[in-house]
């Protein structure tokens, strides 16, 4: 007809669509294709506009005023769980119109809405145009994720200017031709080659090209010169054997990880038949970091009292910056945070083994909660224990008194060093919480069979314990013994999923989210309580259930993928959306403390972009739908 | 000049249209009128809006038309029209601030003749739709009396009488058409602009023609006589 009247207000849809992703991405012929072929159509409030028995999905629907909600058709309980609220700019029903089948929700204006139509032809052919929206269509969730961590990225880009990416694949960073000799080679031979070259270290390899050892030059002194080794010798007497090794497609920040946790200094890459590519060493990954790995490590190694290491604390937030500034994921961030801290505090435990005799003592230090589970955020308190043996000729009284007194020196030591104390004196210096094997395995006896409130609280604070430092079997068999106990008594995992259950994302109705909960802080959500927690308590008591020695919730929920009959593509959109609370937990406890305020878990969701809000949204979804399958299968 | 010559001025100058117009004009007249029986959402509705010289009904001249379809109870951007009809004098300034089309533009416009033949073939015979249509129904039926020498006399629904009639308990009295608009949360793209209005005018049809249904008015006749009981009540109040 009149292609003025029409472009003017094919111009206007598009216009509005650029408000919204993913159309904002989008290429213009492909929005241009869409907006001259949406129609609009206006539905009043409680009218139904889609719903599973109107058959195969024909119309694709973008809001453009008004809200509507989505309900999960099925069994009444399954409805209450499902709802949510969409918005302008917000699309449906992508899955049931991408896969040609009906609905499974049922959507009804709960306002008055405006929204464009699309016919599923129209709808397959944008898709075929437009290489975004294909992909926002294809992985819904994980498009979003990625977009946001774009974002954060970018938010922090400024801070992290001057430092490389720990995104690049080791492939990528491997510069020259690794040098080796085979482990024959005398030590002389070696020693003038890394001395020529200027080689840090000589990595030993069998004949076909494969790792078996590394020499750096750190080991002359103690390995060779003080050992009085002859430097007729071959190599392979002197070498660290069974060197760390990586494949040269991982990240540069699995290196950094592998070397935080084992306390290396050096990554050797190889191909995938395990072939020698190339060595990565801390200064390749962080020359260009401020503060690195490496001097965060060797200054914890070395730190001589408490203002040492509280300053590498300190240094351990500014890494964790930096990680999230370069676009690592909370997982990693996370992980880093724990073994980092994990590091300090074994620091603390050597340095107060130098006053308090505990030789001829088997022992272990537990960490509990999120240390326990390797999840810690930037603000972390203390929550430790200490396991022990006490054999029939030592002094019962005396040996715990000793066990106390170190205990006691240490939570105030880790106090010193920027762990806060525990207000619920959940701490080793706790007698209720210095106890041998027996009283341990009696404690979480009495907690399975009677699973008061008291009960269920500590069952989700210790039974995440984990061993930090000391003889690791101790830990071991109290796993075993915990794990018979929880395997054997499904009715304290249906209490510990009631539990669980009492506390339901902060999904709202009408509004997106719920922020009215704790009426001391309107308008926040506390990400930890009605966010990390849900996905956490889930994830225990599946592991609990299914004999899981994991603590960490990311590898307990993929454990756990088979068990529960889910998908890998769902399961990682649950994963990633535990991940991606974390991150906002993480960025929110950074840019408070930057300002000056303690690190609290309490976000305003009007303050988030869009974007997140709407990742957050559909988080929450994810663990409402893993607490609808929770209650049903323990049918509370 | 005087109102005398005003008056008798048409018929002192009948109309004389080519061969080829004057078929135009009747094939339109041909074509069969709309049912308007059948339901909102097996109808097409043409909302209409004109922009003109000014707001005197009698004296002003008509300078653009806008229209946009809304086709079984949807809009369709596809199904829109603007046409603007060339103008021998052009508007005063404020005028032109106003609706935003300048004197170029006016001059250039399309000869009045085709500008509403080619409205006709757009409207066919499909029920129009107007906000205060008295206003658009003399603008655009005195131009067809001037250059087509005809008596242009469709089927009107006027949303200012029908939309405080179906939402009472919102607005009980005949307002401004921004006042509907803020009402519904419908946002005008380009006020005063006749395609924009029109677009906006077409949305406060979708949701009068849904409130219709429910009340049991599932088809434009019955609209129509919604609004003519209205305005007979209060007339005789």
């Amino acid at each position: 007809m009149s292609t003025n009247a029409t472009q003017m207000l094919v111009s206007a849809t598009m216009e509005f669509l650029r408000r919204h992703s993913p159309f904002d991405r989008m290429e213009t012929p492909a929005l241009r294709f869409l907006a001259e072929r949406a129609k609009l159509a206006y539905y009043h409030k409680d009218a139904a506009i889609l719903t599973p028995d109107m058959g195969v999905a024909r119309t694709f629907y973008i809001m453009q005023r008004g809200k509507v909600v989505a309900r999960q058709a099925g069994e009444v309980n399954v409805t209450e769980y499902n709802a949510m609220t969409l918005g302008p700019g917000e699309c449906f029903p992508i899955g049931a119109v991408t896969a040609q089948r009906a609905s499974t929700n049922g959507y009804t204006a709960i306002e008055d809405v405006f929204c464009y139509q699309l016919s599923a032809d129209d709808f397959f052919e944008v898709m075929r145009m437009s290489s975004v929206f294909n992909l926002f269509c294809t992985q819904y969730i994980a498009s979003l994720l990625n977009q946001s961590r774009q974002q954060l990225q970018v938010q922090f880009a400024q801070r992290a200017a001057e430092q490389q990416s720990l995104n690049t694949s080791l492939s990528a960073l491997v510069k020259r031709e690794p040098v080796s000799v085979r482990p024959e080679t005398p030590l002389r031979q070696v020693l003038e080659a890394m001395g020529q070259q200027r080689l840090g270290s000589m990595i030993v390899t069998d004949e076909e090209n494969k790792p078996v050892g590394i020499f750096t030059q750190s080991d002359v002194l103690h390995r060779v010169v003080l050992a009085g080794i002859a430097l007729e010798e071959p190599i392979s007497k002197v070498m660290s054997k069974g060197p760390h090794t990586l494949h040269d497609t991982v990240y540069a920040y699995d290196a950094a990880l592998a070397m935080a946790m084992h306390g290396i200094r050096h990554v050797l890459v190889v191909d995938a038949e395990g072939r020698l590519k190339g060595v990565i060493s801390e200064r390749d990954l962080f020359t260009l970091q401020r503060v690195g790995l490496r001097q965060i490590r060797q200054s914890v190694e070395t730190a001589p009292d408490l203002e040492t290491l509280l300053q590498t604390s300190q240094d351990v937030r500014q890494l964790a910056v930096n990680m999230l500034a370069q676009g690592v994921g909370a997982e990693q961030v996370t992980q880093f945070i724990s073994a980092l801290n994990d590091t300090i505090t074994r620091r603390v435990l050597e340095l107060n083994l130098d006053k308090h005799d505990l030789y001829g003592v088997e022992w272990a230090w537990l960490s509990f909660g999120s240390e326990g589970r390797e999840e810690q955020t930037f603000s972390t308190d203390q929550d430790n224990g200490i396991i022990y043996l006490c054999p029939d000729f030592m002094d019962k009284e005396q040996l715990k008194m000793r066990l106390l007194e170190f205990a006691q020196d240490m939570n105030s030591d880790l106090d010193k060093c920027g762990f806060p104390l525990c207000t619920g004196n959940i701490m080793a210096g706790n007698p209720e919480l210095c106890l041998t094997l027996e009283e341990w395995e009696e404690k979480f006896t009495n907690w399975v069979r009677r699973p008061d409130p008291t009960a269920l609280l500590n069952a989700t604070i210790f039974f995440d314990f984990r061993t930090l430092y000391g003889n690791p079997s101790l830990g071991e068999r109290l796993r075993k013994w915990l794990l018979s106990l929880t395997v054997a008594n499904p009715s304290f995992l249906k209490m510990m999923a009631l539990n669980a259950l009492s506390v339901e994302p902060p999904l709202g109705k009408i509004r997106d989210f719920v922020t009215d909960l704790d009426p001391e802080h309107p308008g926040t959500i506390d990400l930890k309580k009605y966010g990390a927690r849900l996905f956490v308590d889930v994830a225990r008591i599946y592991a609990l259930a299914a004999g899981l020695h994991n603590t960490n919730t990311v590898q307990r929920l993929r454990h756990c993928t088979k068990r529960l009959g889910m998908s890998n593509d769902d399961m990682s959109a649950l994963i990633d959306s535990f991940n991606f609370i974390q991150l906002l937990r993480l960025r929110h406890q950074h840019l408070e403390s930057e300002a000056g305020h303690a690190g609290d878990n309490r976000i305003h969701p009007d303050k988030l972009n869009e974007l997140d809000r709407r990742i957050l949204k559909e988080s929450f979804r994810q663990v409402r739908k893993i607490q609808t399958r929770l209650k049903l299968d323990y049918q509370v | 000049m005087s109102w005398l010559s005003r008056l008798f001025g048409s018929k002192a100058a009948p109309v004389v249209l080519s061969p080829e117009r004057l078929e135009r004009l009747e094939r339109w007249r041909q074509l069969p009128d709309a049912d308007l029986e059948r339901s909102h959402f097996q109808t097409r509705y043409v909302v209409v809006d004109v922009e003109s010289s000014g707001l005197n009904m009698v004296k002003d001249r008509l300078i653009s038309i806008g229209a946009v379809a809304v086709v079984n109870g949807l809009i369709d951007t596809q199904d829109a029209f603007e046409v603007i009809l060339k103008q021998d004098v052009v508007s005063d300034t404020e005028n032109i601030l106003l609706h935003g089309i300048g004197g170029s533009a006016q001059r250039e416009g399309m000869e009045p003749e085709d500008a509403l033949l080619l409205f006709l073939d757009y409207i066919g015979k499909s029920p129009l739709v107007a906000y205060h249509a008295v206003f658009d129904h003399s603008m655009i039926a005195r131009a067809m009396e001037k250059y087509l020498g005809y008596k242009f006399e469709p089927q009107w629904l006027d949303l200012a009488w029908i939309m405080p009639e179906l939402f009472q308990e919102k607005i009980d009295t005949n307002v401004a058409l921004d006042s509907w608009l803020n009402l519904f949360d419908i946002e005008n793209i380009q006020r005063h602009n006749a395609v924009s209005d029109c677009y906006a005018t077409a949305k406060l049809l979708q949701v009068a023609i849904a409130r219709a249904g429910d009340r049991g008015a599932e088809c434009p006749a019955r609209v129509m006589e919604i609004e003519r009981v209205r305005r007979w009540l209060r007339r005789s109040n």
